[in-house]
């Protein structure tokens, strides 16, 4: 519209438009004043009616069943009774399944959704998902009794049972590098599982523990801990209408955490105890010095950050590190949760420390190996040098990566059942590494010992004769020594928690694998220099001193 | 299960085993033929006489020599897409983890064949051919440790002969096979090991008679 038509029209309407004014301003008041008791408010129709109307699920035990006279029961259930019984109401349930648990909150067929719903950004934009969440699930592996899997990473390249349409497959795919055999249906996944033809069925780890209540599963068990990890939600409708529901809902989820209300339900529906829910009484229970809870409702009806679910926090929410690292990670799709999470920040940097000291451990060991199997070889009586030059060349021609496995898990597993005695991780790494670069370099110092010998039959093998040959072969020794802090990573493949079993840990969580594997790289490519030219300084200085 | 049944049941699982060591062949050879292409074009590259060409050349070699294989073969199966699309429109080709594997050795290979290679191509003549003989021995040699360095691909899944260990131990469902499973995954690499260099060994000596013979029926 332009202006010079607009001005009249207004003149003419004045009067008009300043009455329509007042009473919309009179009307505002009214609806602010009255909001709280307003009809249109969920909770004060629930409790007008007398009746809370709870959606669950009937085909998800123990979580949400039938009873045989097709009642419906379970865990939701029973919290469902204990949300009327603080409301002062009567409880009525209906059915809901996957697709339809939040639209019958939407069409006004229930008030409430208690149904195994995973707490997710795209359903927050369909309903309110209340925080404190009150469980959680993750994807895990159902074994064999007889299974020796204990981690994740024994998965790699082994056939995993899976069903078919499971959102996780694929993620689980790339993050765990799984050969997976898909089936119709998790029955005919399982029975693949008792007859042999894979290691696991890939599951919800809380479906996976239904089954395992069942007699035929009896001995089986969940092998890892879960991954892919979501947090369940109870919701309402979306809208200012819920909001006051949505707050007595969520502080009686935070009342369940501190009570343990529901530890005692996950005791009786007999599932086995969930870390979540543990965490969590701890957190919601946690109080300052004066006796009020940590995790109470700020000015603004939130609750704090650290109580909240760590996924839904924004870079607006937090300060300092993490709000920094939250930015990036907005802006850019660079997940430094190394960097700005505590708890992986401490898991890094211990990866870290764990894999310089394995670095310093295993060349100092490389060497040490070598001169004491050359001084051995020279100096010891004839059957001697013989076992020791057959037991290196063992040692040499062999992968270390196999003589890991057997050390730790071979001889281990003996050592534990027998003695109980077990075996560390890390030293098994450092032995196995040092034995085999110090058998190799031991062959080329044998070599040059073995020329010294036969030009000089007085040569004896002695501290200068063994600093001579380190001398004489420093090329192949520094490129020894190399090779083996190149090799320390293998550790990772026996559970030592160096970087990069640190790293794959995170990508499992976070899926920031570009990230972390560029960091990886960066890290390592740059540790190897720093190795060479400690060595190449080291190797001058010696040179420089026997000058 | 008894102590007794263990040399049968491995009997029985050998034909398996030995598909897997030929998977730790192949995913050598396809290293070995890579790393060799890769590390000519560097050792042609610190030849050149342009200066950027050997600055670049200098630098990669730099970088093959220092890059852990262990953590590369990590790197490249998260990092490179499992399908790769062809020119035209011609469908994809799959990116299998072995070929991810081979390339990351692949990397330490280039980087020993440019710093061996490039002092060889400046010889001329029967030096030139004696040093050309002695690097390929070097070059034998390497593939016996690469064929011990395939043994990590079981990390990232490839379904090679330690990796095979582990399904085996996994369908026995007793823990006390794995001890015996991998040791007898070992006596396949420390027989091969030991045969090729004896078999490198023999061909050295015999190499190296000829040269001797070479340069006395010159001096005559």
């Amino acid at each position: 519209m332009s202006t010079d038509v607009a001005i009249p029209s207004c003149r003419g309407q004045g009067a008009g438009y300043l009455k329509r004014l007042g009473l919309s301003a009179l009307w505002a008041i009214y609806l602010a004043l009255a909001s709280p008791a307003h009809a249109d408010d969920r909770l004060n129709a629930i409790r007008a009616r007398g009746v809370l109307v709870v959606g669950v699920k009937t085909d998800y035990p123990p979580f949400g069943m039938l009873t045989a006279n097709a009642e419906h029961q379970g865990f939701e259930h029973d919290l469902a009774a204990d949300l009327a019984r603080r409301l002062g109401v009567q409880l009525r349930t209906v059915g809901v399944n996957t697709t339809n648990r939040l639209q019958v909150l939407d069409d006004g067929r229930a008030d409430v959704t208690i149904a195994t719903l995973g707490d997710t950004a795209e359903r927050r934009q369909i309903a309110t998902l209340i925080e404190p969440d009150y469980y959680s699930s993750g994807v895990s592996l159902m074994t064999r009794p007889d299974s020796p899997v204990e981690r994740w990473s024994d998965l790699r390249g082994q056939t995993v049972c899976a069903t078919q349409g499971s959102y996780f497959n694929r993620t689980m795919v790339q993050r765990d590098l799984l050969n997976l055999q898909l089936y119709a249906n998790g029955r005919d996944a399982k029975l693949a599982v008792r007859d042999r033809r894979c290691v696991g069925w890939l599951f919800d780890n809380t479906a996976i523990e239904g089954d395992l209540l069942m007699s035929e599963w009896h001995g089986y068990r969940i092998a890892l801990p879960p991954e892919l990890v979501a947090q369940w939600a109870i919701a309402v409708a979306r809208g200012e209408s819920s909001a006051t529901l949505a707050r007595f809902v969520g502080d009686t989820v935070a009342q369940w955490h501190r009570d343990g209300t529901l530890l005692a339900l996950e005791r009786k529906w007999r599932l086995p105890p969930s870390s979540f829910l543990i965490q969590m009484h701890t957190l919601w229970s946690a109080k300052d010095l004066d006796g009020t809870y940590l995790c109470r409702r700020q000015a603004d009806g939130q609750w704090p950050v650290a109580c909240r679910n760590q996924i839904f926090v924004t870079s607006t929410n937090v300060t300092g590190l993490r709000r920094w690292g939250l930015w990036l990670n907005e802006k850019t799709g660079i997940n430094l949760t190394y960097l700005y999470d505590d708890y992986e920040r401490a898991a890094f940097l211990h990866g870290i420390a764990l894999t310089l000291a394995l670095t310093v451990c295993c060349v100092c060991g490389s060497l040490a190996a070598a001169l004491v199997l050359v001084w051995l070889v020279h100096r010891g009586p004839r059957s001697i040098a013989t076992a020791v030059r057959a037991c290196a060349s063992l040692a040499r021609m062999t992968p270390p990566l196999l003589q890991m496995y057997v050390l730790f898990f071979g001889v281990g597993s003996i050592a534990a059942a027998h003695w109980g005695f077990r075996f560390n991780a890390f030293w098994v790494v450092v032995s196995v590494l040092s034995l085999y670069t110090g058998a190799g370099l031991m062959y080329a110092l044998d070599q040059a010992a073995c020329e010294a010998r036969a030009a000089d039959t007085d040569y004896v093998v002695d501290a200068h004769a063994l600093t001579l040959l380190l001398a004489e072969s420093s090329t192949a020794v520094r490129a020894s020594l190399v090779n083996v802090a190149k090799a320390t990573m293998m550790a990772s493949a026996v559970a030592v928690p160096e970087l990069l079993s640190v790293s794959t840990t995170i990508v499992a969580e976070h899926g920031n694998v570009g990230t972390m594997m560029n960091t990886l790289m960066i890290f390592f490519v740059v540790l190897i220099f720093c190795v060479l030219s400690l060595l190449q300084w080291a190797q001058r200085r010696a040179v420089h001193v026997r000058v | 299960m008894s102590g007794s049944d263990i040399p049968g049941l491995l009997l029985s699982w050998t034909p398996y085993l030995l598909g897997g060591f030929a998977w730790n062949i192949a995913i050598s050879l396809a290293a070995m033929a890579i790393g060799t292409a890769a590390g000519y074009m560097l050792a042609l590259g610190r030849a050149s006489r342009h200066t950027y060409q050997q600055r670049t050349a200098i630098l990669a070699t730099a970088l093959m020599r220092n890059v852990p294989t262990f953590v590369f073969q990590f790197y490249l199966v998260f990092m490179l897409p499992d399908t790769v699309p062809m020119p035209l429109g011609l469908g994809t080709v799959a990116f299998p983890s072995w070929l991810k594997a081979s390339l990351a050795l692949a990397s330490a290979v280039a980087g020993l064949v440019s710093d061996n290679l490039g002092p060889v191509l400046d010889l001329e003549g029967s030096e030139r051919h004696q040093a050309l003989m002695r690097f390929a021995l070097h070059w034998s040699n390497y593939l016996v440790i690469i064929v011990m360095a395939s043994s990590t691909a079981s990390v990232i899944g490839v379904s090679e002969l330690v990796s095979r260990c582990n399904t085996v131990v996994n369908a026995s469902g007793t823990t006390d096979m794995m001890l015996w499973v991998y040791l007898y995954a070992m006596a396949f690499f420390f027989t091969f090991c030991l045969c090729s260099t004896r078999l490198i060994g023999a061909i050295s000596r015999h190499v190296s008679r000829r040269e001797i013979l070479d340069i006395a029926s010159r001096r005559t």
